[in-house]
């Protein structure tokens, strides 16, 4: 499949107070792409910045085109926001790994942090509605946009809600409300977590599942460059020894897989696939 | 003997483009011994080991692929965070992973076999012993048609730039592993050294038969509200198009100093930017950074240079004809 494509944007807008929505037409993604896959998108025609940004998917909006919903969060996805609809964007993808597909009988745990909603948002379009969804942010501004959370909440049995300030849903983190969950979950042996977000609250999420027996499943976000795992930039350090690359191997892990305690330094502004 | 062997060898294309009746240059090369179907490869650590990037580019168009620096034995790398884009370019500290020569010989050379372009297989070491184990065991593998040597690699303590910046220790490196293969042999210098003719003349004497250059300069980026480096290693290597003016001032310099035959490269996104390295001297170029921006960047850069030589320079029929031709009158 060749999967490098110029993507026309048909869509292109704010969406909430943090974030923006872009639709691309493209078919081959929007046949192919899977939940917690991405696409790299270069974000100007010029060498400066000059890598492409990866962004996962949020969702398949039609059979020709895909929908990718960010947050500007450095001078690349401020570029992007300032690219009108018509235009044309070079476009890889889609690419790296995606969620497991849970089986019928699983009780999928969606657990979303900050930005990370939008990988979950797609799995949440493709999974039984007996799902639950657990989201945090730092204020209700940074929550997903109403629409995404009216999709959710029609796409999921039930929408959780943190907010670190209390603005929104209970004071705390997705991850309280997670442990709250899985402290009273019957059937652990038929949940599935999976999971998106900063790295911090990806290893809490893979504590508790670990703790609870449950199987666990994160996207993990590290700085690429080239995103078809030629330039081994976004390795990251896996139990079994040594590293694996987060857009080839990953971006999705199996929770186990993933060395949580070696020291990584964590940048201050970690937001997932973005800068 | 070698030394005389180098260069290219270019004869007048008789083929015709029916539409625009231009001559087509013939941009196949004889570079150091390897014959490549036109001087375009993709440099090594850019382009992995071919495979990663078959399902967006077709491979049998590139001249050849330097592939990502092999080892005697399997190398994890460097903890993350491994790469920070700067103006321009990129800082890596990737920490040379990979999978060691017995696995690329297994795993990765039987993928690469299948196309028609040139491999050029980039080694590195630890040690003088190292080099050597990995140029024998390279040495008669069915598709490699030639070992560039990486003694710039500015992200290993042990290796890479350790010899690269001591004109003794290239040479005496070099020599060693020249002994050990009959491989076109290329040296891959480093641009962290006062002068690099001296270490291009090193690589000569001791028997190489092309250079590349450049590899990434050193360099580091911090964040200042943290106060940490930008990259796990603290340093790294900057590429891209930020470095390239050094990169063609370098190939400059060394083609005016030894007439060994030169792979330009750093910085490389556009034809014109690689015209700049062949004006300057460079007899085939390699794109590096620029793949990771775009899958087709080298297959551009080729199809630029051909228009450019049909285009621009009436009466050129090949990269020969402007080899080096800088005009500094």
């Amino acid at each position: 499949m060749n999967r490098l494509h110029k993507a026309k944007i048909l869509a292109h807008a704010p969406i909430g107070k943090s974030y923006y929505r872009l639709v691309l037409r493209a078919r081959e993604a929007a046949a192919a792409a899977l939940p917690g896959q991405f696409v790299m998108l270069r974000v100007t025609e010029n060498r400066d910045p000059l890598l492409a940004r990866p962004l996962g998917i949020s969702s398949i909006v039609s059979k020709t085109s895909i929908e990718i919903v960010y947050r500007v969060a450095g001078r690349g996805t401020m570029l992007l926001s300032q690219i009108e609809p018509g235009h044309s964007l070079d476009m890889l993808g889609p690419l790296g790994q995606g969620f497991p597909l849970p089986d019928k009988g699983v009780i999928p745990v969606l657990v979303a942090g900050g930005s990370g909603f939008p990988p979950l948002h797609f799995l949440s379009t493709r999974i039984g509605s007996h799902a639950h969804l657990f989201i945090g942010a730092r204020n209700r501004e940074c929550l997903p946009p109403a629409g995404i959370l009216k999709s959710f909440r029609e796409n999921v049995a039930k929408v959780h809600i943190a907010t670190e300030d209390g603005s929104l849903g209970k004071k705390g983190m997705s991850t309280d409300l997670l442990r709250d969950y899985l402290d009273r979950a019957e059937k652990k042996d038929r949940t599935t977590v999976f999971a998106c977000g900063p790295r911090p609250m990806l290893e809490v999420v893979s504590r508790l599942a670990a703790e609870h027996a449950v199987s666990c499943y994160v996207s993990v976000e590290e700085r690429m460059a080239c995103g078809v795992g030629a330039c081994m930039g976004c390795s990251v350090p896996v139990k079994e020894g040594g590293y694996k690359r987060v857009c080839k191997e990953g971006p999705v892990f199996d929770a186990r897989e993933i060395a949580w305690g070696l020291k990584v330094i964590v940048p201050v502004k970690n937001v997932r696939h973005q800068s | 003997m070698r030394i005389a062997e180098c260069g290219m060898r270019n004869k007048k294309s008789e083929i015709q483009n029916p539409k625009s009746k231009i001559v087509h240059p013939n941009l196949s090369v004889d570079f150091a011994g390897i014959k490549l179907k036109n001087p375009v490869l993709t440099a090594s650590g850019t382009f992995g080991y071919g495979e990663e990037y078959a399902d967006f580019v077709d491979l049998n168009r590139l001249g050849g692929v330097i592939v990502k620096g092999i080892s005697l034995k399997p190398i994890a790398g460097n903890p993350p965070p491994r790469i920070w884009e700067t103006p321009s370019g990129m800082l890596n500290a990737i920490g040379l992973e990979n999978p060691g020569v017995e696995v690329f010989l297994r795993e990765k050379l039987p993928f690469l076999r299948q196309y028609d372009t040139a491999v050029i297989v980039n080694i590195f070491g630890c040690s003088v012993d190292d080099y050597l184990a990995v140029a024998e065991r390279l040495d008669g593998a069915e598709g490699v048609s030639g070992i560039e040597v990486n003694i710039s690699c500015p992200n290993v303590k042990a290796g890479g730039m350790a010899f690269g910046t001591d004109v003794k220790a290239t040479f005496e490196l070099l020599s060693t592993v020249r002994k050990a293969t009959r491989l076109p042999l290329i040296a891959k210098l480093s641009p962290n050294v006062t002068d690099v003719t001296d270490f291009a003349k090193a690589a000569r004497d001791a028997g190489c038969d092309g250079l590349s250059l450049i590899n990434t300069l050193l360099g580091m980026a911090i964040d200042v509200r943290t106060g940490k480096p930008r990259l796990a290693n603290c340093t790294g290597g900057l590429s891209g198009p930020a470095i390239r003016p050094v990169a063609v001032r370098m190939a400059w310099q060394v083609a005016r100093a030894v007439s060994l035959p030169i792979i330009g490269m750093g910085g490389i996104v556009t034809a014109e930017d690689a015209l700049e390295f062949i004006l300057a001297g460079a007899s085939a170029v390699a794109v590096g950074t620029a793949n990771f921006m775009n899958p087709r960047a080298a297959l551009d850069v080729l199809d630029g240079i051909e228009a450019f030589l049909a285009e621009y320079r009436p009466g050129v029929t090949g990269i020969e004809d402007i080899r080096g031709k800088v005009n500094i009158t």
